[in-house]
Order: C-alpha cells, then structure tokens, then sequence
C-alpha cells in the first residue's frame, strides 16, 4: 500500500478517554495540516477504544498498535518506527510527563529536532513556547522533520463532527525486550482537575500559611462553581495536590475570573494565568507583583480577607 | 561598602547571606512572636558550620580571618539579632576557655561548637551585673572536687548548653582576685536552669537562669590557677564586645535596607517619600553611623589581628554600635510612619532587638567607664 | 555505585528577564546551578552516602561555569569535569556533547540529569542524552534505591507514581523530591575551592562537529518577544478589611462576576 506522508498525533488516554492536552495536540496538528497540506493520522497505542472519538475530534486516519499496559520503551519503539513509516513531517503529542519523554526519545533515535511545550503555531510554522519561567518568549522553527509537545490549556480542543467516521488502520511494529520496566503503577490523585475549563479559579499560595487556612480556598472556590488552583510554594508544603497547579509546571488557564488568594506572583506562576478575563489579588505584601496584573488588588492579610468576602457572596446568594 | 574581606571568602559571605535570607529572616519573624527559641534553624546553622566559625584551625575550625567572620556575622545580625546572640554567645564562652583554659579544655569546647552544641558564659548574677566583683557564687575546694553553689542570671544559651563557662569566689576575702573560673557540662548534677525570659527584643535567643546547688566538678575543670577567673572574664568581655558591636552593626544595616525600600514606593503628595530631601538626609545619617561603626569594628579586630592592645577600639565599636543600632532603628520607625510602629512590618522588631545591645556584655556606660579611663589613665 | 550528575549553570531563576536589543538581558542576574540539577545532586549524594560511590558533576561551558561546579564539590560532589564549549547547541547538540564527554569523564552506574532547566526549560536533553547513549532511562525520578544488578526507582505520574526497576548503566531525569537540597558548610565551601576540575575539550572528547554547535541545531530560534502585558487595575488598601471586601466584591457585581 502506497504511504502518504502524514502527520501524526500520539494520543494519550486514560480508561479509553483522549487526554485533554492530546485533543489539543491533535488541534495544534490540524493547524499544522492546513498550513502543510498534509493529513493527521492519530496513534493510539494500547487501547483503541478512543479510536472513533478520534475521527469525531478531525484525525483523518487511525493507527492502532497493540502494547499490554504503558512502557516508555515500547511506545518510543512503536512511534520510532510510526514516524520513520509514515514519512511523518511532525509528530505532535500533548505535554504530560510521559509525553514529553516520548517525544525526547523519538527525536533523539530519528535525529530530529523536538520543541517542547508549544503555546502556538505561528503563520510562517513557527512554535512559539516560553522561556525564563515565561518572562519571554521565543519562536523555533524546526529544520526538517521533528517532533512537538503541546502544552496544556493553549491549543484548545478541536471541533467535534458528530458521527465523522475514518480509517482505522492496525499498524504491526516490532518492539525489543524490555530494559527500564514499569512494575506498578499508582494513582495517588483522586479527583481529575480540570482547570483548563474552568470558568472560576480561586488560587492560593504560600501566603495561606498552613493547610488548615488553604481550607478557606476551597470554600470560596465551592461557592463561586469553580476550580482550586494553586502555585507552586502551596503544593510543595503539602497543602494541596500537585494537579492543580497553575504556571509555568502546571497549567496554562484563562477563566473568566482568577482570584490569587497569598500568591506573591513570581513570574513562573503569572505567566500561567494573565490570559484570565478578570484577576483580583488578594495579598498583604503591597508591593507583590502579582497587583501588576490584577484589576482589583486587595491589600490586607488574606486568612481575615477570604472569609469576610465568603461571608458577602453567601450574603447576596441569598 | 561592607567589611574588606579577602574576595576568595565572598563565597562563604554569599552562603550564609542565602542561607539566612531563605532560613533565618522569614521564619524568625514568628518565633519573635511566640518567644519560642527555633531548634531547627539552629540545628541547620550548626550543620553549616556557624557554630564553629571562630573555632582556631588548630582545633579543627575553618580558620578563618576575624574580619571574614564579621562579615558573615553581620549577616546573620540582619536576619535576626536573636539569632547571631545565640551565636555570639556560644563563641563568648569559647573565647573564655581559649583564654584561660588548657588544651583538654580548649580542644573538648572546640569540638563541641563543631558538633553544633552550644556555650554559655556565666558571669553575670542577681547582684553582679555591671560589677562583676560583687559575685555571690562559691566555689568551695573538696578533695579532688570543687562544690559550686549560687545563681546566675540573664544567661544567654542557659538552657541550650553543653557546656557553662562559670566563674566563682573560691577566696571571698580576696575580692576579685578570688574569683575562679571552670567549664562545667550540661548534665551535672547540681546544675539546673529556670524559667525562660520573656525578652522585649532578641527573642530568638535562650536566656534563662543558671543555678548551682551543691554541684561537685572535678577540680580539672578549673580554668587556670585559683583567683585568675576575674581577669580571663574580663579579657574575654574585652574581645568578644567587638562582636557585639559587629550583631548592631547588622541591626543598623538592617535598619537601612527596611527605609530604603519602603521609601522608594511609598508615594505621598503624589511621589516616593525617599525622593525627599529630609528623608534622604535621614538615611545619609544612618548610613554615615552604619558605616562608621562597621570600620570601628573592622579597626579592633585589625589590633586583634596584629596582637595590639584593642580593649578601648573593643570598647569603643560595642558602644558606638549599640548606640546607632537604636538611633537606626528609631529612625527606621520613623521613616516608616504608621506602619514601623505596625507590628506587621519589620521595624519595630529591629528596636526591641537593638536595645539590648546598649546593655549586654557591658552596658555602654561601662563601655564609656573603660574608654574614659583608657584615654585619661591613672591620676 | 559511580554516580555522574550533568549540571547546567542559568540566571537565578527568581529574577525576571527583560528583553534587550532583542536578546535576553541577562547581566546582573546571578548565575546558579540549574534548581532541577541540584535536586539530582542532593538524590545522588544521598545515594552515595547510603550505598557508597562517588558523585561527579559534569557541565559543558566556559571558565564562567566554574563557580557552579565548586558549589557542587560542596554539597556532595567528589568530583567535577567541565566541557569546555560555548557554542550555542540545541538539545540534541548538548545530548551528543554530553554523552561524549561522559563517556570520557569516567564509567558511570547511573546519570542524573535535571528534569528541565529553569531558562530554556526544554525538558529533554537527558531522555536524548539516554538515547544517545543508548541506555535505558526513567525520567521524572523521585528517588531511587539499589536492586540487584540496576535500581528501583520512583516516577512522579500525572496522577501518582510508577516503580520501574533498571539495569545499570541508566540515565534518570530529577523532579523536586521531598527534600531540600542541603546548604554548604563553611568547611566544604572551603575544600571545594582547592578541588581540581577537570578540563574536557570538544576535541579531547571525541565530539563529531557535525553533531553540535548553531550549524547542527535543529532547532533554532527565529524571534524573541516580551509576552503581552496586562494592565493592573486598582488596588484597594483599606484599614478595615470589610471595607476593602465590601469595594472588591462591589467591583466584581459591577462585572457581573459575582
């Protein structure tokens, strides 16, 4: 069978659903298709239960490829080979840790370039990502062939086409003996966050002062129907996990209201933020950076702040 | 400017700056409040090494020049004074032993500070402070022991140490020149501690009482002949005031940094406090006291350094340092108006911490007491 | 075990970097070690103290690297080796310097690399230094013990974490592990200033000039820009917290967000 060259799109699943940051890879990849010409062949690896929600998302083909369970060192043999195979121009995956190895893996055995934590794809097809902990940010293009993780929350998810239905082709790739093996896996984070959609962001930081007082957090988050972020001094004191982590390590968000609750606005944690629609800051210090980017900026200590402004929204709830 | 200090030790300099910027400064702010003494920075400070750092090389310490451990002080002054007493304390009752006592003693004081334990000089009483002569402790020969009986008051460490350097009478008929002076170890019996004081400023430091009641040491424990303990305490006051003046001197620059930062965006009439003249000469002043009680400092430790005589320079940086400490802070205050009187900003912590040090280790009237006869002699 | 910990020396990463003549400013801002590399220093020096071996820090950089490999020789390091190149590399580049330079610098059992670095923060170059070495490799480590013939190690996951056992020789990439890194002592700051640093060259260590440098580069950078800025709106100072909240949440109402 004649190959065409396509672009390829890893998409990661967890109980046979796409991941959010893979949809917005297979949206980055789209993009990239209008501006090439060419067209978007999903992989699913493992599980191919997402296969037709795949073409529901606007991947012109499936590829399957059988794995039992996920093991770096399989899936980098088996998207190696996908994209030597496909005479793939680019092969896109979404940021998560385990993508972001694949892709380094991949690039490294095909002697490709590879661009991390794309935020955009500009009109001449250049990535543009963050540097600095998103005090700049730069433009790469890539010489020939590469690979490209997105980052979450900036390429949104595609267009859905009801009913869009595609090829789905079972790809048969032979993969080595294991080295590095994946014994157990353990899922320690319950809940899934989802800050990327979220509409309401109440945020805290390491000016909460103790998990005891973070409580007040999720409680105005609670009242307004929104999502608990946090930076990254409060996850690292234990106060809360790190998936909701909002910056430069954690997500790229813009709800229509974010309120940084003892968060002193430290570059890495802003860049992740400043698309919000409304921001309002809440901190003591009254030269924190983080006023620079609020429309309201309260300055006072925030563990007498929160439960007084608690107070006033249950007040006019009712 | 800042201490000259040899370039290949701006390394240590920028460690400990780190060190008491991330450890130190933050998270005494709240043991300031609860009084509590912070082990765990103590502990981490000992691991660095900032116990020992005037421990000589020859007994294992990093043999560093005086003027280095200044710098590296002063840091540790502007992070929390109660912080750099805790140290200075420790390193007072080690000047008393390299001073008066013998090898054994000197190498097992020395040692201790690397370990990362604490001293404590134990000179002061209920009603022997500024005369030291007045002292009520005895010391009382039994055999191959010594029986130690009084109290001690005001002593920094006193209840953190391994080891107490005490002086008592063991002649009481011959004044100061029957007072003696011994190392004793944390855990003797006889020995105990009171109740912590609750300080108005340094509040990151243990200070509590000494009492001995029928505690027996070894006569071994004796530092120098019997009736020497008067002179090693005073030379030892002689050499470790510098120091002190050294802990304000970080208090003064502290003093500077907290107005000069609050008064370049604090904006009244529409523009940064600091950008007037009455504001800006205010911080010339503190600057020019800063500075000058800095080189006082640096000029005893110099005479140290050339073994030339530095009671009165020693003498002169306490004092003056001390002073400018307070006037630093007041001003301080003032500058930040309303809110250096606020317990929530940092200045009025720097008062409380800057007053005792007119009074510890030689109250400045003493401080003049030995300038003046320094300058005018006997007549 | 012989442990090797690839360091990379960036601006202090708690400073903000403003654009200049369309480069990055990047005088005045203090150089340190990389925050994600001396987190795989203080993992393999902790490993060295409890399973034995040695820890050697190995960068790739001019004679202005040096400081960071002396604050490595005094939080664990026993030994350092410095590349020196300047030439500017993409990932793939510096993976071939450093895989060159590894292999010269001595045998190692495990090579720890910083997950990313905090300035370009790529987060790639040890997976490809693992393939170009051609060994097995766990990224995001969080720890990490000895097994018979390799390691067991734990992986931070997007939702937990994995155990993966390795033969050695391997390559791990370094999170934030439950620790901090330790502080120098005065004494090993000290020592480390007396501490011989070995001195590699691209020649010495058999780097291919077609592998590295700005004409090897893959990837390269076409444009360098200041993200849009947001406007600060009005900050509310008030005596009283309930004033402050009664105009904040007014605000709010007035946008229909409340």
């Amino acid at each position: 069978m004649e190959k065409q060259a396509m672009i390829l799109v890893y998409l990661e699943t967890a109980d046979g659903q796409i991941l959010k940051v893979s949809l917005e890879a297979l949206n980055a990849a789209k993009k990239l298709a209008v501006q090439t010409g060419k067209g978007v062949a999903a992989v699913l690896i493992g599980d191919a239960s997402a296969a037709a929600s795949a073409g529901v998302y606007g991947a012109d083909e499936v590829l399957t490829a059988a794995a039992d369970g996920y093991q770096a060192e399989t899936y980098t043999a088996i998207l190696t080979e996908l994209f030597a195979r496909y005479e793939t121009p680019c092969l896109l995956l979404g940021s998560s840790r385990d993508g972001k190895e694949l892709a380094a893996r991949v690039s490294a055995r095909a002697g490709v370039g590879c661009v991390t934590d794309a935020m955009d794809l500009t009109a001449e097809g250049g990535w543009v990502r963050s540097v600095y902990g998103g005090s700049l940010q730069e433009t790469v293009s890539i010489e020939g062939r590469g690979v490209v993780t997105v980052r979450s929350g900036t390429f949104g998810k595609p267009e859905e086409t009801a009913g869009r239905t595609v090829p789905v082709t079972a790809a048969d790739v032979e993969t080595g003996a294991l080295r590095a093996v994946i014994k157990e896996a353990v899922k320690e984070l319950a809940e899934s966050v989802n800050l990327e959609d979220a509409e309401v962001i109440v945020a805290g930081g390491r000016g909460m002062g103790s998990a005891e007082n973070f409580k007040l957090v999720h409680e105005l988050a609670e009242l307004l129907g929104g999502v608990v972020g946090a930076s990254r001094p409060a996850i690292e004191d234990g106060w809360i996990p790190r998936n909701h982590q909002v910056g430069q390590s954690g997500k790229i968000v813009a709800p229509k209201l974010y309120i940084a609750c003892g968060i002193s606005g430290a570059m890495q944690h802003v860049s992740g933020m400043t698309g919000s629609g409304y921001i309002v800051a809440i901190n003591k210090d009254e030269d924190a950076p983080i006023f620079e980017v609020a429309d309201v900026g309260i300055v006072g200590n925030v563990n007498d702040i929160l439960p007084l402004m608690i107070d006033e929204i249950k007040a006019r709830k009712a | 400017m800042a201490f000259l200090i040899n370039p290949e030790d701006q390394d240590l300099l920028q460690t400990v700056r780190e060190f008491c910027e991330k450890e130190v400064k933050e998270q005494c702010k709240e043991f300031d409040v609860s009084g509590e003494w912070p082990a765990d920075i103590y502990e981490q400070a000992a691991e660095m090494g900032l116990n020992a750092l005037e421990v000589p090389e020859e007994y294992g310490g990093p043999g560093l020049e005086r003027v280095t451990v200044a710098a590296l002080m002063e840091e540790m002054a502007k992070a929390d004074a109660g912080f750099v007493t805790t140290i200075t304390a420790s390193n007072l009752a080690l000047k008393a032993v390299l001073i008066g006592g013998n090898e054994e003693q000197k190498q097992r004081c020395c040692d201790l500070l690397i370990e990362g334990k604490h001293g404590a000089f134990c000179l002061t009483e209920p009603m022997a402070g500024s005369d030291a002569s007045n002292s009520k402790t005895t010391a009382v020969r039994e055999g191959d022991e010594y029986v130690l009986n009084g109290r001690k008051c005001f002593i920094t460490n006193g209840g953190v140490a391994s080891f107490y350097v005490v002086t008592a009478m063991t002649d009481k008929s011959q004044g100061v020149k029957g007072m003696s002076a011994f190392v004793v170890d944390a855990g003797t019996p006889g020995l105990s501690t009171g109740n912590h004081e609750n300080k108005m400023g340094i509040r990151t430091s243990n200070t509590c009482d000494v009492v001995f009641e029928d505690c027996r040491i070894p006569a071994s424990a004796r530092m120098g002949a019997e009736g020497e303990g008067y002179k090693i305490a005073m030379q030892t006051l002689d050499m470790s005031r510098t120091w002190v003046g050294c802990g304000a001197v970080g208090i003064a620059q502290r003093c500077i940094d907290e107005a000069v930062s609050y008064g370049k965006q604090r904006i009244t009439f529409g523009k940064p406090i600091l950008k007037n003249q009455a504001l800006q000469f205010k911080i010339a002043d503190m600057e020019i006291r800063t500075e000058t009680a800095r080189q006082m400092v640096a000029h005893a430790l110099k005479l140290m350094d050339e073994g030339k005589p530095y009671s009165k320079e020693s003498a002169i940086a306490k004092c003056y340092a001390g002073d400018v400490a307070v006037q630093n802070a007041l001003e301080a205050i003032q500058i930040l108006g309303g809110y250096g009187y606020s317990r929530e900003y940092p200045v009025e912590k720097l008062l409380r911490d800057a007053k005792i040090f007119q009074i510890y280790e030689g109250t400045n009237e003493i401080q003049r007491m030995v300038i003046a006869k320094n300058v005018i002699g006997k007549f | 075990m012989e442990l090797l910990v690839c360091v990379k020396q960036v601006p202090d990463d708690s400073v903000t970097v403003v654009l200049e003549n369309n480069a990055p400013k990047l005088d005045g801002i203090t150089p340190v070690v990389n925050a994600f590399d001396t987190y795989a220093l203080e993992m393999a020096a902790r490993f060295k103290e409890e399973h034995g071996g040695e820890v050697t820090v190995l960068t790739v950089g001019g004679e202005e690297t040096v400081p960071s490999l002396r604050s490595c020789l005094a939080v664990g390091a026993n030994h350092a080796a410095r590349l020196d190149e300047t030439a500017a590399c993409d990932s793939l580049g510096m993976a071939h310097l450093l895989a060159k330079a590894a292999g010269k610098a001595g045998k190692f059992d495990v090579i720890f690399c910083g997950v990313e670095s905090t300035d370009g923060a790529y987060g790639i170059v040890g997976a490809q230094l693992a393939e170009t070495l051609g060994l097995p490799l766990v990224t995001n480590v969080l720890g990490l013990e000895p097994v018979e013939g390799g390691v067991s190690v734990k992986q931070e996951t997007e939702e937990g974490y994995r155990i993966v056992e390795t033969p050695c020789p391997c390559v791990v990439t370094t999170v934030k592990p439950g620790y901090e890194p330790r502080y120098p002592s005065i004494k090993s700051k000290m020592a480390a200033r007396k501490m011989p640093i070995a001195g590699l060259t691209a020649a010495d260590v058999g780097a291919e000039a077609s592998a590295y440098g700005p004409d090897a580069a893959k990837v390269r950078q076409t444009a360098l820009s200041a993200p849009p800025k947001r406007q600060s709106g009005v900050k509310i100072q008030e005596k009283e917290a309930a004033v402050a909240v009664s105009r904040a949440i007014k605000m709010l109402a007035g946008q229909k967000l409340v």
